[in-house]
């Protein structure tokens, strides 16, 4: 057969297919055919760790990687939102926002992407690499940004958060996460005026998301983190270049800080969330990475509470 | 026959590419009105594509002072397969640029057969080519301008 006609039958329609479902999506969530999903399965909690009875230190919402096509599942079997809540059990925690769906309706829940997910596993990672790219697009980001920002501030209301109570929401995302929980802020700001802090674990995302609304972001990357790296150069709004661009402007106001975790790498045996690569003091990527964002939330919580302590003698 | 459906198919690829993203700009748009945008859009966009060739061949005409020994340049199916791909246009970030080298691509085949049959030489029948290509680009979008400016301005209509 042609090379091209190989080409043009076999390889590329899968790739568009793939690019324009991806964009489908935002178009139903857009024009209303279609409502997002606001209620969990059966069994599945709208959070975990600190009790509804009480209000907890801090709502933490974890966003995961391209590999999230469940309400239940993450990249790393969940291992890191169990060590959080082992760890803080001061605060409560929901893992089961879907970064990639601007519908929250869980990719391998949906009738086709089952019969694929037991044989062409491959094309739900690659649907998810289109969602970020989506995510990313100017032209679609808007949209995309309100539906998952809207499915956030429902998850949160949904696992108790009540809108202006101060309580202050974390936005921990891994990966491609990251361009989501940028995007979310302006949205979750508006429906629920939290205080929202940012933390990325080797962050994929274009830089273009306004953190304005947002009080801090943390950066927790690597410099064996390729993956990351390639975010980096691969979009221009993170270039120091361009000055003007939300993340540069962002970095000048201080409101960006770098962690350093290396060695750690962005995926496999010596990942940020790897339980069995050890560091040299004995603890494990998964420990430090879990021990490093309980930190930081916990020293923002402490300073808060100096701050209102200080002005309310 | 086959041809005819694959310039159909590439028309419906190039309108996808072209008008999902101020689909979605639109919030109310039913799917009827979406596909029927989609089929109206590939219908128009086919008809260009098809056009491409007939243009460059009649661009080589002008050219040369004496008229060709060949009976025109037509498309043949290989040479109008990868257009089916056009939809790349919706490709984030690099969307622009595959679209480019796509096309790019595609002139370059047709740039063959018009060498073969006038005395152009590749070089000057691949400007030709480029020529009815850049033309018949700059004619469409006008329309596509035109048409989101029309329906822009009866939304409008339809609000107030």
């Amino acid at each position: 057969m042609n090379a091209y006609l190989l080409w043009a039958f076999a390889i590329g329609p899968v790739l568009i297919a793939e690019a324009l479902l991806a964009r489908y999506e935002v178009l139903a969530y857009g024009s209303g055919w279609r409502t997002p999903v606001t209620k969990l399965p059966e069994g599945v909690p709208y959070a975990r760790g600190a009790a509804p009875d009480s209000p907890p230190d801090a709502y933490l919402v974890y966003l995961d990687g391209i590999g999230k096509r469940r309400v239940r599942d993450s990249r790393d079997g969940g291992q890191l939102v169990k060590a959080l809540i082992a760890r803080a059990p001061e605060l409560r925690v929901l893992g089961q926002v879907q970064p990639y769906s601007p519908l929250a309706a869980p990719l391998a829940e949906r009738p086709v992407w089952k019969w694929l997910r037991h044989r062409i596993g491959l094309l739900l990672f690659l649907h998810n690499v289109m969602q970020i790219f989506v995510a990313a697009d100017q032209r679609y980001r808007p949209l995309y940004n309100r539906a998952v920002g809207s499915q956030i501030s429902t998850q949160l209301r949904l696992a108790g958060y009540r809108p202006d109570s101060g309580i202050p929401v974390v936005l921990l995302s891994y990966s491609g996460g990251a361009q989501v929980a940028g995007g979310a802020i302006d949205e979750l700001y508006s429906r629920l005026r939290s205080p929202l802090l940012l933390i990325t674990l080797g962050g994929f995302h274009n830089g273009a998301n306004d953190l304005t609304r947002a009080e801090h972001l943390h950066r927790l990357t690597s410099s064996s983190d390729r993956i990351e790296r390639v975010g980096t150069w691969m979009f221009p709004q993170r270039w120091p270049l361009f000055r003007g661009s939300a993340w540069n402007r962002a970095d000048r106001a201080g409101k960006i800080t770098v962690h350093r975790l290396d060695p750690a790498t962005h995926v496999g045996p010596c990942s940020y969330v790897s339980p069995t690569a050890q560091l040299p003091d004995g603890r494990s990527h998964l420990d430090r990475t879990a021990d490093t964002v309980i930190a930081l939330i916990r020293d923002r919580h402490r300073v808060t509470r100096v701050t209102e302590v200080s002005d309310h003698p | 026959m086959a041809l005819v459906v694959l310039l159909l198919f590439a028309g419906v690829s190039e309108a996808a590419g072209r008008i999902l993203p101020v689909a979605v700009g639109r919030p109310g748009m039913s799917r009827t009105r979406v596909a029927g945008l989609l089929c109206a859009g590939g219908l128009v966009e086919g008809a260009v594509f098809a056009l491409w060739p007939l243009t460059a061949w009649t661009l080589a005409e002008l050219v040369l002072s004496s008229a060709p020994a060949g009976d025109g340049l037509a498309w043949t199916p290989d040479l109008v397969a990868p257009l089916v791909l056009a939809a790349v246009l919706a490709f984030p970030l690099l969307g622009p640029f595959l679209h480019l080298l796509l096309f790019v691509a595609v002139g370059a085949g047709l740039a063959g057969p018009l060498a073969a049959a006038t005395d152009l030489g590749w070089w000057g029948a691949a400007g030709c080519v480029a020529v009815a290509g850049a033309g018949l680009g700059i004619a469409v979008e006008a329309v596509r301008r035109l048409v989101v400016r029309i329906s822009a301005a009866e939304a409008r209509g339809a609000v107030t």
